[in-house]
């Protein structure tokens, strides 16, 4: 998937091999604490280290940042800890859900 | 001497483009004491500009008003700073501009006015005040500290634009002063800050919709921010009204005012007699008959500036309600000794709150004052006396 979309690898390259369950897309981390689902690969564009906690306490298969977003230090340094993959799409969110879609991976069940 | 005060600390001006146009600043000052506040704040988002005007208008009305700003972070969180003085406001406002991209379109957003202390319009802000600043949660923090400010997480409760909606809860070992719940709250206890409640008016109608009271000296920044550290005896004064415990807390602060050097406070809980005694006795100036009479009016107060001061008569209204008896005794020169019973099982007795922790407030806040503590429960007694404590 890293490769197809051309995403670049931001930590925890050693889980990169985790399978992706669906998809969820979100920049309220309530609402993605709240609806998210194990195995999920999430799309935001939000870049501060709570994002990490989140997947972790949800144990999503990774995230994606869009727009070229880059994690904060702190935010790279606690998915090293955490064993979180993070990657960085220079796509926008719209264009990166659809092309994920197309992959296979859906947002529902 | 420390009173009580009531402050609304999130007041939006007319220069926020989503609040309504009458929000000038005398006509909020106006709003403010009409209502009885003592202090508000003017946070408008991302700008500092209408603060003198309303600060202003404030000294001629006789309101306190504190400087502040509502800092909109890279994560959409909003940031509230309350500052000392000018000077650092303008500082932290300059800061704020650098980072925040954007022009307003008055028609989208609506108009970002300002005015000047007789609520005459004085110009308009071009910035896209509404938008977000590329700066993150900590460094907004780190930015009000640096300029001994003090920063607090406004409307922690809703979803929109909250720290906990934003970022899914309070990002580790961030340094907040406070955090702020919105007049809709119901919960007010299970965060690790102290809580403040304000009404985030954008319309006159809505200032002091939800305020926090201030046991504090006077009503300034500085003892604001000692109350949020709890120095020295100021705090914030829980809404809770119907605790004994504040209600012995105000008991005690009128002997403290009426020059009291030992208080003494006795609670019995008899469950087998089914009987709760408060007894309060100081050593302070007393009070003569006809001042005594009036102590018990609930519009009483030895201040003559504000009504303020209910605890005797809240006192012995609830020891009414639960079937109790209320008795006062004072002369003047040898102090005062309030005694009030409660009917433990009747189903309007109030509960007794946290009184250990009413009992150190007490004690840190008034080291000058000696403070004997018993505290009988059926067959065990807790028994407390500063004099002991430090050997006098």
């Amino acid at each position: 998937m890293a490769e197809k979309l051309n995403l670049d690898v931001r930590s925890a390259k050693g889980s990169l091999e985790r399978e992706v369950s669906g998809g969820y897309a979100s920049d309220l981390l309530s609402d993605v604490l709240a609806n998210s689902q194990e195995g999920n690969i999430w799309v935001t564009l939000q870049i501060h280290q709570n994002i990490v906690a989140i997947a972790s306490i949800k144990d999503l298969a990774g995230i994606i940042l869009v727009n070229k977003r880059e994690p904060e230090q702190e935010t790279v340094e606690k998915a090293e800890e955490e064993n979180i993959v993070i990657m960085v799409s220079e796509l926008p969110a719209f264009e990166l859900i659809g092309r994920l879609y197309k992959l296979g991976i859906s947002g529902m069940g | 001497m420390i009173r009580t005060i009531r402050a609304d600390l999130h007041v939006h001006t007319c220069l926020s483009p989503c609040a309504e146009s009458e929000m000038k600043a005398a006509a909020i000052v106006m709003q403010a004491r009409r209502i009885g506040l003592d202090m508000i704040a003017i946070c408008d988002h991302n700008s500092t500009e209408n603060v003198s005007a309303v600060t202003k208008a404030g000294a001629r009305e006789g309101i306190a008003v504190i400087g502040g700003i509502e800092i909109t972070s890279q994560e959409e969180v909003h940031i509230l700073g309350l500052l000392r003085a000018e000077e650092p406001l303008m500082d932290l406002q300059e800061m704020i501009y650098k980072n925040l991209p954007g022009e307003n379109d008055a028609e989208a957003f609506g108009p970002q006015t300002l005015v000047d202390e007789w609520d005459r319009e004085v110009g308009t802000n071009r910035r896209l005040l509404i938008g977000a600043t590329s700066l993150t949660v900590e460094q907004i923090v780190d930015a009000i500290h640096e300029r001994e400010g003090l920063a607090i997480a406004s409307h922690i409760d809703r979803e929109r634009f909250s720290l906990i909606g934003q970022l899914g809860f309070i990002p580790k070992g961030l340094e907040l002063d406070a955090v702020e719940v919105s007049p809709r709250a119901t919960e007010r206890d299970s965060y690790d800050y102290p809580v403040i409640s304000s009404s985030d008016a954008h319309f006159l109608s809505e200032i002091g919709k939800s305020t926090t009271a201030f046991a504090v000296e006077d009503a300034s920044f500085d003892e604001i921010g000692k109350a949020l550290r709890r120095e020295g005896g100021r705090r914030i004064v829980t809404e809770k009204m119907e605790d004994l415990s504040l209600h012995i807390l105000d008991i005690v602060e009128n002997s403290i005012n009426a020059s009291a050097s030992r208080i003494e406070i006795r609670i019995n809980e008899d469950r087998a007699n089914d009987l709760l005694t408060i007894e309060i006795v100081d050593n302070g100036t007393g009070m003569d008959t006809e001042t005594l009479k009036k102590a018990l009016d609930p519009f009483f107060t030895t201040r003559t500036t504000r009504r303020v001061g209910l605890g005797l008569s809240f006192l012995a209204q609830a020891a009414k309600e639960s079937d109790g008896t209320f008795d006062i005794r004072s002369k003047p020169g040898e102090g005062t000794t309030v005694k009030a019973t409660f009917r433990m099982s009747h189903p309007d007795c109030k509960p007794m709150g946290d009184i250990g922790q009413t009992i150190q407030a007490l004690v840190t806040g008034y080291p000058e004052t000696d403070f004997l503590y018993e505290h009988k429960k059926d067959d065990r007694t807790y028994r407390f006396d500063t004099r002991e404590m430090s050997g006098k």
